[in-house]
């Protein structure tokens, strides 16, 4: 498997009258745009709005974040499963435009009252401190603001949802067909001799009683399945998308499985430091310690079958599922299978609290992300785009309404898309006090 | 006063030094088997709680573990 991703650079995007894309502009036609999104009844007001980095501008109802993709070359469409038939993708060539991503908004209620299916949105500060802490202030945002039908339940929006970003993000990536592009990175898993062989295992919670579980593999919600195997590339393809109802700030979107961090990094030393033997897609948060042993066992053991000498080890979400990934760290170990932890950190308003959930002594190196805990203040924007006004701060139902437009103050990060850097694309610096 | 936890994630309530730990079903339902017909969960339940009763009356100098004598489908 070989793909060509060819970059296209935007820099500056024109909400104009056709689409096309030239030396780091991109036009945009916004009635075409919104007239397509309004063919699907499920959705009853669309609008579209630009935000670059550094505007005092707040974004409210996140929903989930894509960089846009088209192939040109090879099986398949980008977001397979989801915009089109089941194909394997991961080969041949697609083209991306870099720099910058589709942010969708959407306003709905849902029908799930409570609990961990309840629907949630994000914001996202193009400046200040909200800016500092998320990966996507730095990209020129395209900003869909939708407004679902009333009454809509929760599976009904997620798919209107992911439908229309999708369908967006491929449009936009169009306006590049037949043009050159600024630079063309090629990505293949040829192996060459005398070096480490390593994998990334990636965790991945989901909830399996919910109408999607959180992670989905060519548009199936991954349930109660044991580790699997993942070319990286198929990631650039858009093979792995997430629920469009939940958007918080330790989930990583669409954009980070599409920019996995550490498939990027790993990809870098493949063939000069270590053998890249690709990723393993393991569902974590079973239920009872004896399910997460045993997804543990065979997460280690599909590395093991891949011929791995070392397992950078990570995840994503929260709670009980960390268990699963420490076990899993524990089962590679065991093994000879020498590992690397990425994770975020708790810690606490201070960083005082303890740090992780839980601990097995095998996790000798651990990186840490950053803390998830510390308290945001985030200063008024001058202005607000989005669905929303105002805010819910809690989650749960009759919660109070905050208004968008003011100061914030979070106990979390986990209001702010991106909030939580997951697999380590920021950098960052820990002081000792 | 002596206390009991009743808890799936045992291993991790053992991690925090907590005095007797029960062993329970599953994370979203700790003290019953809802896979299970009811007449059978609640004697799954029985012995859970009993196991839990048990372990408070028992002297301990370390974290310990009580198993309740159940099968469940979790």
């Amino acid at each position: 498997m070989r793909l060509e991703l060819a970059e296209f650079p935007v820099s500056k995007i024109v909400l104009g009258k056709r689409f096309h894309y030239r030396s780091g502009t991109l036009e945009v036609d916004r009635e075409a745009l919104t007239q397509d999104l309004l063919k699907d009844s499920r959705i009853q007001d669309a609008r579209v709005a630009v935000a670059y980095p550094g505007e005092k501008v707040r974004i409210t109802g996140i929903r989930d974040v894509v960089e846009p993709r088209v192939k040109v070359e090879g099986k398949g469409q980008v977001f397979p499963g989801v915009l089109g038939p089941v194909a394997s993708v991961g080969d041949g060539k697609t083209h991306r435009l870099s720099g910058m991503a589709v942010v969708t908004t959407a306003e709905f209620e849902g029908m799930v009252r409570a609990g961990t299916g309840v629907q949630r949105s994000g914001i996202l500060d193009m400046w200040g401190p909200g800016a500092e802490i998320s990966r996507y202030s730095s990209l020129v945002n395209l900003v869909l603001v939708l407004r679902l039908a009333h009454g809509l339940p929760d599976l009904e929006a997620h798919t209107a949802v992911q439908k229309a970003e999708f369908a967006v993000a491929r449009r936009l990536a169009e306006a590049t067909l037949g043009q050159e592009p600024r630079k063309v990175e090629t990505y293949e898993l040829k192996k060459k001799a005398g070096l480490p062989t390593v994998v990334l295992i990636q965790g991945c919670l989901t909830e399996s009683h919910q109408f999607h579980s959180g992670v989905a593999y060519y548009g199936l919600s991954i349930r109660e399945s044991l580790a699997t195997f993942a070319h990286p590339n198929e990631l650039f393809d858009g093979a792995v998308t997430v629920n469009t109802t939940r958007g918080i700030g330790y989930f990583p979107n669409s954009w980070d499985w599409q920019n996995h961090a550490l498939v990027m990094g790993l990809y870098r030393q493949h063939a000069t430091e270590i053998n890249f033997a690709g990723v393993i897609l393991e569902r974590i948060r079973y239920e009872t310690f004896h399910g997460k042993e045993v997804a543990a066992h065979g997460a280690a053991q599909l590395a093991q079958a891949l011929g791995a000498d070392g397992a950078v080890v990570t995840w994503l979400g929260s709670g009980n599922a960390f268990v699963d990934v420490m076990l899993t760290v524990r089962a590679c170990e065991r093994r000879g299978i020498k590992t690397v932890l990425v994770t975020y950190e708790y810690g606490g308003k201070d960083g005082i609290d303890s740090p992780l959930l839980y601990y097995v002594p095998e996790a000798q190196a651990v990186v840490s992300t950053g803390s998830r805990d510390r308290w945001v203040e985030l200063p008024a924007p001058q202005s607000v785009i989005g669905p929303y006004e105002q805010i819910r701060v809690l989650s749960y139902p009759g919660a109070p309404l905050t208004p968008a437009n003011g100061p914030l103050t979070f106990d979390a990060h986990d209001m702010l898309i991106g909030g939580v850097d997951n697999w380590g694309r920021q950098p960052w610096t820990c002081k000792a006090y | 006063m002596p206390v009991a936890i009743i808890s799936a994630m045992y291993p991790v309530a053992e991690q925090v030094g907590a005095s007797r730990i029960v062993k329970a079903v599953s994370i979203p339902h700790p003290c019953g088997d809802p896979g299970l017909p009811s007449e059978i969960d609640a004697r799954v339940r029985r012995e859970i709680v009993e196991t839990a009763l048990k372990a408070i009356h028992s002297e301990v100098k370390q974290p310990t573990l009580f198993y309740p004598n159940i099968t469940v489908s979790a």
